[in-house]
Parts: structure tokens; C-alpha cells; sequence
């Protein structure tokens, strides 16, 4: 990947964690990476491992928070949950993508009237 | 301001690495297990779930190396590998090491010493709060045709009608520096000191730290017996006892008593040294019409917050402007400048030309020490082209190669530079105790130290030598192409012929700047070994010297001054050491006071115009004892008192000035004829030698002799001719002053010799201080030439293998090396020539007063440069003369 996609793939990335944290509720790694991978109707064929250090960024910028804790299986996994001013931090997100691809609409839509 | 946040974690990621690691590892594994177990399952077989599961994260070690970049600071931790691996680096090569450490420590100690001296007299400010607030004002003597005005000291009048109308300043004080005889302890010692107005302390913003300043009601005769002490002297003369307010000290033979100490550290410098501060009161002559002539005082006066030196400036030099037009009798023509304190004292202490000489050198020093070091780094790194081949085929970016090299530059300066500290501290403290030609070198050389300001800078400049010598091997070493270095056999091809250009460039530039230095630096010694061969004009040696001033209201009268003189003289010629003894106001080499004088038949058409002599006061024995020889006429006698007719007698210069070629014996002067009782006819009854004061470089000054007997002064200095080592006779000297009054100081007892040398302000000094750079550099020139040489020539021995099989005399081989060598020693010889004829000028230029500069400095530092790249070459070609060709041959 270019310099420029990765940066605009991990800006989407981004979203895409805080999102499915949001809808999901605390998550581990692995379940956020199958979760993405399900809602963008399995478009994304991503490496799992770009997670982790999109996660840490995350967790850096406080974000999510991180803690310890079992799965289903009585698995030990790191889970991760959305913080305050990680839903803020969504909310935000949403709305400035919203507006942005509103924007692009109007120029790609044919002209019309 | 989530990324603060996340700079933060991130240097917090820095610690703790081992555990995060493993958390980091516990994480994926849970993950991989997670997805082996949905493959599972999904129906897959272990061995492919497992697959699938580790292809679908991509990689584990690249997602480990991710988040660990993502985790901490990855400028921080690769610069710590660098600084690591340096150090390894440089312990693997010791030889090396030593040599860049020694020559750093040499170069950087070097700056750093003259450092020292450049912070402590130019850069460091007053010790007092605010320090560019605090000014002085001069009054400037009007302009007299091309020379540029003068600064001078300030009259009472003028001092409170300055103060009185001006409204830039929050307080102005007067201060009368002078010399004073104080005697707390049972010696009675001479010390300098200052009366000042009340105001001063205001003005410094300084005050007592124990006891309290002066009232303004403490300016009056009869209140004004207090004194305010410095720190220094408290200790000396009462052991720092905090009993000391109240107690009482006799200064110039009246009981003073102590009100105040100040703080320690508190010191003005240069022309205002003061030990202690008595209150300033003026004279009543000084404060009545007249008195505004008698210009004696140095103000000083903080400016007023938000005024700033400019408009200061302006409104002094307006309100002197006024003066000068109502008191037109003493002021015309006169005016007022206003300087800063600190830039006052930088101008007065004369440093300034010789400390940027001195600097300029010690930066040339460090210039070829950093030539010689990129050129040892040069063949240094070719030896480690292997490395770095494999390092940038392993991935690395050449900014990241570069960059490990410039650390590795940087830990060898850093060390090189802490090893110079310790040499400069040493330096400094050899230097400070040759500072001792008068009062204010002595003044000065408290203020020369290593103190933190030097500290920083030699680490700064510790790191910028470091990029100045690195930068270029650093470059040249990390841009090869990655594939030199891993193929075999492939020495010495294209890489090694940029790289040898490049050294052979170094070390023509090398050589250029040795050079250059040692010219300049041949040129300072030549100028001292020209004033050490030069004959003073009268017998110098065996000569004791001291002064008296005399101090007391016992001697304000003429007569009693002239009975204490010469009843010392006398008691001083019968002493069994002394074979005669004169009397002189100033010694010789010193600076004479100058009078105005009116030549008999040369009248002159402004009284401004009258020309100004050296007076000088004289006891009949003065020629007899100094050994000045009398050319013409007569000495003076015991007839000549003041009650007969009044005599001079001139020296050469004055004949020739005043009267060229016409007969100088009895002709008339006026000396002094503004007035006052001086202003008698005198007649020329001998001429004398002049004294070879300024050693050749200048026309010695015209200077007029006149008997003590007439002129009799409160300070005059004793001169002693002594049948053996002068300093055996100290303390007859003592003896003999004392057992005429007992509560005199004798100050500047030393001999002759000494009071010439001492005359001669440092010169030694300064070119001692040169000709030690100048070997330093030799010696970094010396060690770089061979150095580079024995490299080039080892790179060759495969070529010379050839060459002796081939059938060349090793005569021949060795005439070789030493012609490319002495190819690069020449184009450098040149070069710096070139340079260097501007030296000459430009030490005449910035060094008032010398007007002979021989040449021999350009002659000889080419020679002497020549013959040590020649012993540089030749080592190198007895090496390449011996190669066995067999084993040269062999040898890829």
C-alpha cells in the first residue's frame, strides 16, 4: 500500500473499531477482527494483524481501554470497551464522514435540473 | 488533545518493554487459539486450521514489530542501539579511538580555555541586578582635529547639574576611585577604594548585607568618617568577625568606622575596583565656579524603567549642550555620553583585539583537528564496508546508516570533550597566575574560570565538531552502492578512488589551515622576541623600585612632603646594598603624566592647540642611579630649589620635536601655562636619552624632566641601584621608609626588570599562549599527513608489489611515495599562502603602535610546515620500499 491509503486505511479502521465497539460492546481482538470482517460483507480481506497496532493507537489516545478477562470458552483474552470520550470520539467520526461522502455525492451524481 | 495523550503512553512506552512484550505475546496467542478453534469448528484439520489461522494475522513477527513501533518512541530506541553499538564499536578499535580522543580532547580543551577567558572578561556582566540598566556617564573632551573624542571623568557641577535636570535615570551617583592607605592590622597597607555618594548603592542596586549603606546627611565633612567594606577585605583585615559594625578602621591615618559589609561577590572591575566605599564629599573649591574644570569623578545611573540607553544618551548629551553654552569658560566644546556599564568596562580593559585573535586561532586549531579526524574516519570506515554492505541488503535506509555514524561521532567528541575540561581547568589556572602585570590584570584574573556558561559550550561545541568532521564520512560511507563490500577482490576500485580524492583534499586543507595559523601565530611571537632583543636605553638590571604615597594631613603641605623624600633618600643611599639612590614621580616604561607646555619662539594660535609633554619629576641623582645617560649639559644639582631659576631637562624627542636642529640648551618653556604656580619660564639645561620605551615598534614619546626640589609631590617612587640582587634589599628598603614614618604604605616593590616586563601588558603572555597553539596544531598537522599517507600507501602495496617485480629500484619506490606526499604538502603550502599575506596588515591594523612587522614569519612558516610533511611522508615510503613483492602479489 501507498504512504496515503495506509493512512486513510487506518483512519477507517479506526471508526470501524470504535464502531463495532459501540454496537457490540466489549470485545476482543479477534472477535472485533471477525466482526469487521462480517459487516463489511466480507469485502474486507484484511490482515488480521493491522488490528493490534490500530488497537494500541486507540487505547493510547484513550479511546478504548483495555482489560483482561475470559471468553466463552474460558479462554483468557485481552478485551477492549469504548471509553467516554471514545463515544464522543464516534459520534464525531460519524458525523464528519457523513459529510464528507454527502459532499462527494454531489459531485459524482450526474447532472441533473 | 488525544495525541498528547498518546505521546505521553508512548514515552512511557519506553519502560517496561520485557513485560509489555510478553502481554503483547499472550495476546496474539489467545487470538491465533480463538481462530483455531472456530476453524476447527468450521471443519477444518488441526495442521490447517492452525495455517490458516497464522496467514490470516499475517504474520506474527511483522504484527510484533508493528505494535512495538506503534508502542514507544523508535527515534528514542534506535538512537540508545546506536549509542550501544558505538560504544562496541569503538572499544573494537582502539588504536583509533585513542587517537580521535586525544585529539578532540586537545582541540576542544584549547576553545575551551579561551573560552574561559572571553565569558569571564567580555561576556560576563556587573554583578549587580539588571546589569544593562546601569550606565555611565562621561563628559567628552571637545574634538581635536582627527582624533576621535575622548571619554573623560566628570566634574562636581556638572555631575549635580546633570542630576538635577535629567529624567532618564532612578538614581545617579558620583564615585572618586582612588588609592588609600588603610591600616586595621599593625602593617599599614595600600588598597584601592572609592569615595561615593549615598546614591550608589541605588544606582547598583546593591546593598549591604550586613550593617546598612550611607545616609544622605553622612555626605558632610565631619559626618563622613563611615565605611562600607567588601566582602574580600572584611575577611582579610577582621576574619569575617559579624562583630565588625562599630568597629573602627584608620584609612589615610583617620579612624573610620564600619557601618556596613557587602555581599559577597559584589566586585566592579577594571578602572572602578573598590575594597571598600567612604562617602563622597567635594571639595569646596570643587563646588564654586571653576571647580566645574576639575573633571575627577565617574558617574553612574540606573535608567528609569522604560527609558532605554538611546533616549538617555540623547538628553544627557542636550543638558551637557546647555552647559556648555552657560558656562562657557569651563565647558565649551564639551559634551556627555552615556555607555553602558558593562560595555564602559570591555572597552577600558583593552582585551578585546587579543582575545579575538586568541580565538580565532584556538577555532583554527579545532579545524584541523576535525580535518585530521574526518580523514582517520575516512579509512576507518573503508575497513567496515562489509558491514554496512550487508546492513543495507538487509533493509537499512541510508539516513539510518549515516545516522549510526554521526552517534558514534558524536560519543567520540563527547568524550574527547569531556577529557578537555579537566585540561582546560588546568590551562586556566597556569593562566590566571601569569595575569599579574598590574592591579587590573590581577582584577581580571578572578574572573577567569570554568563555570557552568563554559561547561555548555564546550558540549555544544563538543557536538558540533562532531557533525563537522563526521558529516563527511558519514555521507561518503553510507551512499556506496549496496553492493561494494559483498563481491571479494572489489578494494580499492571505484569506491576507493572518491575516498582517496577525498583524503588527499582533506589533507591539503589540512595543511592549508596549519599554515595560515602558523603565520599568524609566527607573527605574534616575532613581535616578542623583537621586543625581548631590544635594548631598553639605560641599565635595567640591578635596579630595586617601590612607591610611596603619602597619606596623612600631616603631608598636605609641599614642604613636609619634600622632607620625607628626601630624608628617605638619604637614609636609602647610605644603605651598605645600595650604590645610589634617586627619587622619580614615574619609572620608567610607565606612562608619564602630560602636561600642556608653551615653547619659547613657537607660539601657537588657540590654547587648545598647545602641545602636551611626558613630566616627569626627578631628584638630582635620578640619571646617575637609572643609568640613563645625559647627553648634553647638565643634571640637576642642590642648587636647583624652588627659590632658583627653574630648569628642565628634556630628552631627545623633545629636542627634535620642539626644537629640530637648533641648540636645545637654554631655551625657555612654560609648562602648564593655564595658570597655577607651574606656570614659570624654565630653562633647558641638559638633554638626555630617551628611554627605548615602546621597544622599537613606536618613536619614543618626548618627555621633560623638572627637579623634585622645586616640584615636590605627594607620591614619588624610590629608586635603589643595588650592589647585588636587587630583592636582598626589600627590607632595608622597608627599614629605611619606615624609620622615617612608620604609617606609610610602600606599594609596588619590585625590580626593575620586573616593572619593565610587567610594562609590557601581557604581550609575553599572549605569545606564549600563541606559539603553544601553534605547536598543537603542528603536531595535529603532523599526525594527519602521516596518518593519511600510511593509509593511501597501504591501499597501494598491491601496486608496488607489482611495480619492485616488475623491476623498480625501492630507491625509486621511495622517491615516489615521498613526491605524492610532498605534492599535497606543497597545493596545501600554497594555498594557505595565499591566505595568509592579509595577516601581516591585519595584526598591524588591530594592534595600535606596531609599525615594523618583518616578514620572516611568511618565510618560515612554509619551511617549517615543509619539513615535517617531509618526515610525515617518509616514514610511509620506508614502509612501501620494503614490501616483499611475492607477498604483495599474492595478497588480494
Amino acid at each position: 500500500m501507498g504512504e496515503e491509503k495506509k493512512d486513510v486505511w487506518q483512519g477507517t479502521l479506526a471508526l470501524m473499531i470504535l464502531k463495532t465497539l459501540e454496537m457490540m460492546g466489549p470485545l476482543h481482538g479477534y472477535g472485533i477482527a471477525r466482526r469487521i470482517e462480517q459487516t463489511s460483507g466480507n469485502l474486507l480481506a484484511v490482515n488480521y494483524g493491522t488490528l493490534y497496532p490500530a488497537l494500541l493507537k486507540l487505547e493510547q489516545e484513550g479511546y478504548i481501554s483495555a482489560e483482561w478477562g475470559y471468553s466463552d470458552n474460558n479462554r483468557k483474552a485481552k478485551y477492549y470497551k469504548l471509553t467516554r470520550a471514545g463515544r464522543k470520539q464516534v459520534e464525531k467520526e460519524t458525523r464528519s464522514w457523513e459529510e464528507t461522502t454527502a459532499i462527494i455525492a454531489r459531485f459524482l451524481a450526474p447532472e441533473e435540473r | 488533545m488525544s495525541w498528547a495523550r498518546a505521546f505521553m503512553a508512548r514515552v512511557g512506552g519506553l519502560f517496561r518493554q520485557e513485560s509489555r512484550d510478553r502481554e503483547l505475546e499472550a495476546e496474539l496467542s489467545s487470538h491465533v487459539e480463538m481462530h483455531v478453534t472456530d476453524n476447527l469448528r468450521a471443519g477444518m484439520d488441526p495442521v490447517e486450521a492452525r495455517r490458516q489461522a497464522l496467514l490470516k494475522l499475517g504474520g506474527v513477527e511483522q504484527t510484533k514489530q508493528n505494535y512495538r513501533e506503534r508502542r514507544s518512541l523508535p527515534v528514542i530506541e534506535t538512537t540508545l542501539d546506536d549509542v550501544r553499538f558505538g560504544l562496541r564499536v569503538l572499544r573494537a578499535s582502539p588504536g583509533v579511538t585513542l587517537v580521535a580522543v586525544v585529539t578532540l580532547a586537545l582541540g576542544i580543551g584549547a576553545n575551551t580555555t579561551v573560552y574561559s577567558v572571553v565569558n569571564g572578561l567580555l561576556l560576563r556582566k556587573p554583578p549587580v541586578p539588571a546589569p544593562d540598566r546601569v550606565m555611565v556617564l562621561s563628559s567628552v573632551e571637545p574634538a581635536k582635529g582627527a582624533y576621535a573624542a575622548n571619554r573623560s571623568s566628570v566634574s562636581a557641577l556638572d555631575y549635580l547639574d546633570w542630576r538635577a535636570q535629567s529624567t532618564s535615570f532612578a538614581s545617579m551617583a558620583a564615585a572618586d576611585f582612588d588609592d588609600f592607605t588603610i591600616g586595621a592590622k599593625s602593617t599599614p597597607e595600600w588598597v584601592l577604594g572609592a569615595r561615593v555618594s549615598a546614591s550608589f548603592f541605588d544606582a547598583m542596586d546593591v546593598y549591604p548585607a550586613l550593617g546598612r549603606a550611607f545616609r544622605r546627611d553622612e555626605e558632610e565633612a565631619g559626618r563622613d568618617q563611615v565605611a562600607v567594606l567588601s566582602h574580600e577585605l572584611w575577611q582579610e583585615q577582621f576574619g569575617g568577625d559579624p562583630g565588625v559594625i562599630g568597629r573602627s578602621m584608620k584609612v589615610n591615618g583617620n579612624h573610620y568606622t564600619v557601618i556596613g559589609i557587602m555581599p559577597r561577590g559584589f566586585r566592579l572591575g577594571g578602572q572602578f575596583q573598590a575594597r571598600f566605599w567612604i562617602p563622597l564629599v567635594p571639595l569646596r573649591d570643587n563646588l564654586s565656579g571653576s571647580g566645574r574644570d576639575a573633571r575627577y569623578l565617574r558617574v553612574f545611573a540606573r535608567l528609569k524603567p522604560g527609558v532605554d540607553e538611546h533616549t538617555a544618551n540623547s538628553e544627557t548629551k542636550a543638558i551637557a549642550q546647555r552647559l556648555a553654552e552657560t558656562h562657557k569658560a569651563t565647558n565649551e566644546g564639551w559634551g556627555a555620553d552615556v555607555m553602558s556599564l558593562h560595555e564602559f568596562s570591555v572597552a577600558d580593559s583593552n582585551a578585546e583585539t587579543a582575545l579575538i585573535f586568541l580565538t580565532g586561532t584556538v577555532g583554527f586549531v579545532l579545524l584541523i583537528a576535525c580535518t585530521n579526524l574526518a580523514n582517520l574516519l575516512l579509512a576507518r570506515n573503508s575497513a567496515r564496508q562489509r558491514e554496512f554492505s550487508i546492513r543495507r541488503a538487509l533493509g537499512a535506509g541510508r539516513i539510518r546508516l549515516a545516522r549510526q555514524l554521526l552517534t558514534e561521532c558524536i560519543i567520540l567528541s563527547l568524550i574527547g570533550g569531556g577529557l578537555g575540561v579537566p585540561l582546560a581547568y588546568a590551562a586556566v589556572r597556569a593562566l590566571r597566575s601569569h595575569f599579574n602585570w598590574n592591579e587590573n590584570a590581577l582584577a581580571m584574573s578572578k574572573e577567569v574560570m570554568v563555570d557552568g556558561h563554559v561547561l555548555i559550550f564546550t558540549a555544544v561545541l563538543s557536538i558540533l565538531a562532531a557533525i563537522l568532521f563526521g558529516i563527511v564520512p558519514a555521507i561518503h560511507t553510507a551512499c556506496r552502492d549496496a553492493n561494494e563490500g559483498l563481491t571479494d577482490g572489489a578494494r580499492g576500485a571505484t569506491a576507493g578512488a572518491t575516498r582517496s580524492r577525498l583524503q588527499r583534499l582533506l589533507v591539503v586543507a589540512q595543511v592549508a589551515l596549519s599554515l595560515f595559523l602558523l603565520v599568524g601565530t609566527g607573527l605574534f611571537v616575532e613581535l616578542f622576541i623583537d621586543e625581548v632583543h631590544s635594548s631598553v636605553g639605560f641599565e635595567s638590571h640591578n635596579l630595586l623600585t617601590a612607591a610611596v604615597s603619602l597619606r596623612g594631613l600631616a603631608y598636605l603641605q609641599a614642604n613636609r612632603q619634600k622632607e620625607f623624600f628626601e630624608a628617605v633618600e638619604t637614609r636609602l643611599s647610605s644603605l651598605p646594598e645600595a650604590k645610589a639612590a634617586a627619587l622619580a614621580s614615574t619609572l620608567p616604561f610607565d606612562s608619564p603624566d602630560s602636561v600642556r607646555l608653551r615653547v619659547e619662539g613657537h607660539p601657537v594660535p588657540r590654547p587648545q592647540d598647545e602641545p602636551r609633554t611626558g613630566f616627569i619629576v626627578a631628584s638630582p641623582e635620578f640619571f646617575a642611579t637609572t643609568g640613563i645617560p645625559l647627553l648634553r649639559g647638565r643634571a640637576f644639582t642642590a642648587a636647583d630649589r624652588a627659590e632658583s631659576v627653574p630648569v628642565v631637562i628634556v630628552n631627545e624627542a623633545f629636542a627634535k620635536r620642539f626644537f629640530g636642529t637648533e641648540e636645545p640648551l637654554g631655551r625657555h618653556v612654560q609648562i602648564d601655562p593655564s595658570g597655577g604656580a607651574r606656570a614659570q619660564s624654565s630653562e633647558v639645561i641638559g638633554v638626555c636619552a630617551d628611554i627605548n620605551e615602546f621597544l622599537g615598534q613606536q618613536e619614543p614619546r618626548p618627555e621633560l624632566y623638572v627637579p623634585f626640589a622645586s616640584h615636590p609631590t605627594g607620591t614619588m617612587y624610590l629608586i635603589v641601584r643595588t650592589r647585588t640582587q636587587p630583592l636582598e634589599a626589600t627590607d632595608s628598603l622597608r627599614r629605611a621608609v619606615w624609620a622615617v614614618d612608620s604609617d606609610q604604605a610602600i606599594t609596588s616593590l619590585r625590580t626593575m626588570d620586573r616593572a619593565i616586563s610587567d610594562s609590557s601588558q601581557g604581550d609575553s603572555l599572549m605569545s606564549g599562549l600563541m606559539g603553544s597553539f601553534a605547536l598543537i596544531a603542528l603536531f595535529m598537522a603532523a599526525c594527519g599527513i602521516f596518518g593519511v599517507l600510511s593509509y593511501l600507501v597501504g591501499q597501494r602495496t598491491h601496486e608496488m608489489g607489482i611495480r619492485l617485480a616488475l623491476g623498480a629500484k625501492p630507491s625509486q619506490i621511495l622517491g615516489l611515495v615521498i613526491r605524492n606526499g610532498m605534492a599535497l604538502v606543497g597545493a596545501g603550502t600554497g594555498l594557505g599562502l595565499l591566505f595568509s599575506l592579509v595577516l601581516p596588515r591585519l595584526v598591524a591594523a588591530s594592534f595600535e603602535g606596531i609599525s615594523n612587522l618583518h616578514i620572516w614569519a611568511l618565510l618560515a612558516a612554509p619551511a617549517v610546515l615543509a619539513l615535517v610533511g617531509f618526515l610525515a611522508c617518509y616514514v610511509p615510503a620506508r614502509r612501501a620500499m620494503r614490501v616483499d613483492p611475492m607477498v604483495a602479489l599474492r595478497y588480494e
